[in-house]
């Protein structure tokens, strides 16, 4: 049922990202198990919580990137009319992005680490990095071109690819000056999550609702324009309040509070077109898993990166929160609702259609999807919870870090609890896309 | 809404807050030194900065607020445990934290790495972050005050700042390897004995699980005499 032959360089992209989403979360869950007991002094030495938590966080980096190249090379055939420039280079890319990122999850077992937390890479791998990248700006960008219809998504989405591409090159210089150190580092961070990859969401979203709910293209593409205007008006300069407490002027609590608190902004959009295109939809419901994984990226989106995100943006708020569990909770929520159900969308989009399946039996997999979404929300509350007391005990009540994390102790055993759960959801989903089977009429 | 009206939004939105970022950022390096101390960073300040980099601390540890979250934020550790405690810490985590319900790795850090991962910690106290974090405000305060009236330093200001990481007074510092005013009464050492204990307990009491200490021979000799003193004075009042 694939239009285009060279769609099918997506299936290996997409494969991986799903068998490295299962070992991001079971890393998790091996984190939650090093807040909940104490730990042997051997095996801390030999495996500790930093290691792990590299691992977890650039194996989730890297599954998000590869679903999103994936489910470029899979939407763009169709997007363009041709097929993909070259499907060569897109394995070659594949080749030395995996690699690349076996070598890096290696490499730190043994200490071999650039130091900087999320962007753990040591230089020389970085270098591959960016080769892969390059490849596939270039094979993303010569589709384009050599299309015969332009299209607002076409080059909404290479702008992205760019733009992601070029911010990573900041992440790599070794500053001897630790506060512009973290200056450019959020630039990868913050301009990855709140502007490159809100480019790539909001063109893949568009792309997937005009596939699915049949509604006309230039109403969506009309939507597209002005939410990705105010993600990059609100985002850009919103960057500004991760630069309260670095050591800076004092105009920019002011500049990064108003902007960053006008982020929820074009994602409350998103959930707004998102559900006025499902009600006017021209199309069938075929898939009804596919519908709730769309309705389900709007909202989560809004909830964990829009409303979690402003709770604690402000800075007379973030004073106190900054660098504390709501911290974690506001990631969590987050990242699993905007990116892990964006790549879940393309996932369920792509997947039936690389089987050749056109209506699937999507019963283990409605499970997987409510598992999921209900243990991150638990995750993420109680990470909150975990948050604010952390805050009220250290900051307020003054009491000392060990004191304020042995009075938590029952909130992180409760997160290790859901994190179990999560993970089971994970297991059911990615068991249900690598299993997909016609339904039964 | 027309589809030209959508896409003006979208370039005025993106160049503008563009433009305003830049700006910013332009901004931010002319100001930054001043925030920052850059004068102040040295060769050793930079060497200890690769040593933070080198064994993934900010993975565990935040700085600046960034980081992982499973260990204290280090912006002001300087402050609040003194160059000898964190040499202490980072070189015997494993003996500091024995009886801890959490640990720290032992990561192998030598000596000299230790010594100039202090001097880049000193630096980054220094940053002028609007007195973040807020819990450690008391240690800043408490530093800068002693700074201020160093020939009014009272003797136990040097001995726990020196040795409270482990070692309780009464009420002060960290109930890991013993209170003074036992240890006092339990040793048998001349102030001699204990200069070289302090420096190097194997030394004196092979397989002791005290590490060495790395303190001037000057501070030691004021930590003998204030122990061998607590010993007099219990002996007295008796």
């Amino acid at each position: 049922m694939i239009r285009y032959e060279s769609q099918k360089v997506a299936r290996y992209y997409l494969g991986l990202a799903l068998i490295l989403f299962c070992l991001q979360v079971a890393m998790g869950l091996w984190l939650a198990i090093n807040y909940a007991f104490t730990l042997p002094q051997g095996l801390v030495d030999v495996f500790s919580f930093a290691t792990a938590r590299a691992i977890h966080t650039n194996t989730l980096v890297a599954w998000m990137l590869l679903g999103f190249m994936g489910g470029s090379y899979f939407i763009l055939p169709i997007e363009c009319k041709r097929e993909l420039f070259s499907v060569k280079i897109a394995y070659l890319q594949l080749l030395i992005f995996a690699g690349t990122a076996v070598t890096a999850v290696i490499g730190f077992l043994f200490g071999w680490t650039q130091g900087k937390p999320l962007l753990e890479i040591p230089v020389p791998l970085d270098f591959l990095i960016v080769v892969a990248a390059l490849l596939f700006v270039a094979n993303v960008a010569m589709t384009i071109i050599l299309a015969k219809e332009r299209s607002i998504i076409q080059w909404m989405l290479l702008a992205g690819v760019t733009f992601l591409a070029v911010l990573y090159l900041f992440g790599m210089p070794f500053f001897k000056d630790l506060n512009v150190d973290y200056y450019y580092w959020w630039w990868v961070i913050h301009l990855w999550v709140e502007g490159a990859w809100e480019l790539f969401t909001a063109a893949i979203a568009a792309f997937i609702i005009i596939e699915v709910t049949g509604v006309e293209r230039k109403v969506v593409e009309k939507w597209l324009y002005v939410e990705t205007g105010l993600f990059l008006f609100t985002g850009l300069v919103g960057t500004g309040h991760h630069y309260y407490w670095i050591g800076s002027p004092d105009y920019w609590l002011w500049w990064g509070g108003i902007f960053s608190a006008l982020e929820p902004l074009p994602v409350a959009l998103m959930v707004l077109d998102t559900w006025m295109h499902i009600r006017e939809r021209k199309n069938p419901i075929v898939n009804p898993l596919l519908w709730t994984y769309i309705m389900g990226l709007a909202l989560f989106h809004f909830l964990g990166a829009g409303v979690f995100g402003f709770i604690h943006t402000l800075p007379p708020v973030n004073y106190y929160t900054h660098g504390s569990q709501i911290t974690v909770s506001h990631g969590h929520l987050a990242f699993f609702g905007a990116y892990a159900l964006l790549n879940l969308v393309v996932f369920y989009f792509a997947m039936p259609q690389l089987k050749g399946i056109e209506k699937f039996d999507d019963r283990l997999g409605v499970w997987g999807f409510w598992t999921m979404v209900t243990a991150m929300i638990f995750i993420g509350l109680i990470f909150g919870v975990a948050g604010v007391l952390q805050t009220y005990l250290e900051r307020i009540l003054d009491l000392g870090y060990r004191t304020a994390q042995m009075n938590m102790m029952f909130w992180f055993r409760a997160v290790l609890f859901f994190g179990a759960i999560f993970l089971s959801g994970v297991l059911m989903t990615v068991y249900h896309l690598f299993t997909l089977k016609k339904a039964a009429d | 809404m027309t589809g030209k009206t959508a896409k003006t939004i979208f370039w005025l939105g993106t160049l503008s807050s563009a433009i305003i970022f830049l700006w910013l950022t332009y901004d931010f390096h002319q100001q930054e030194p001043k925030f920052a101390k850059t004068d102040q960073i040295n060769d050793q300040v930079v060497a200890g900065k690769k040593v933070w980099h080198k064994y993934n601390c900010n993975d565990c540890h935040t700085i600046l607020g960034f980081g992982g979250y499973y260990a204290p934020d280090m912006t002001k550790a300087y402050y609040r445990l003194g160059e000898n405690n964190i040499i202490s810490i980072v070189m015997n985590p494993e003996l500091v934290y024995k009886d801890s319900f959490r640990k720290m790795p032992h990561l192998g850090v030598t000596k000299e790495e230790a010594v100039n991962l202090v001097v880049f910690l000193k630096w980054v106290g220094t940053i002028e972050n609007r007195h973040w974090p807020p819990q450690d405000e008391k240690f800043v305060k408490a530093f800068r005050l002693r700074e201020a009236n160093a020939q009014k330093l009272d003797k136990t200001d040097i001995i726990m700042g020196a040795c409270g990481g482990c070692h309780s007074l009464e009420t002060l510092g960290r109930k890991i390897a013993g209170d003074f005013n036992d240890i006092a009464k339990r040793i048998s050492y001349d102030k001699d004995t204990l200069v070289k204990y302090i420096h190097d307990p194997q030394s004196v009491k092979p397989g002791t699980a005290m590490p060495p200490q790395n303190v001037s021979p000057e501070t030691a000799a004021i930590i003998s005499d204030f122990i061998l003193s607590l010993k007099a004075g219990k002996e007295v009042q008796k």
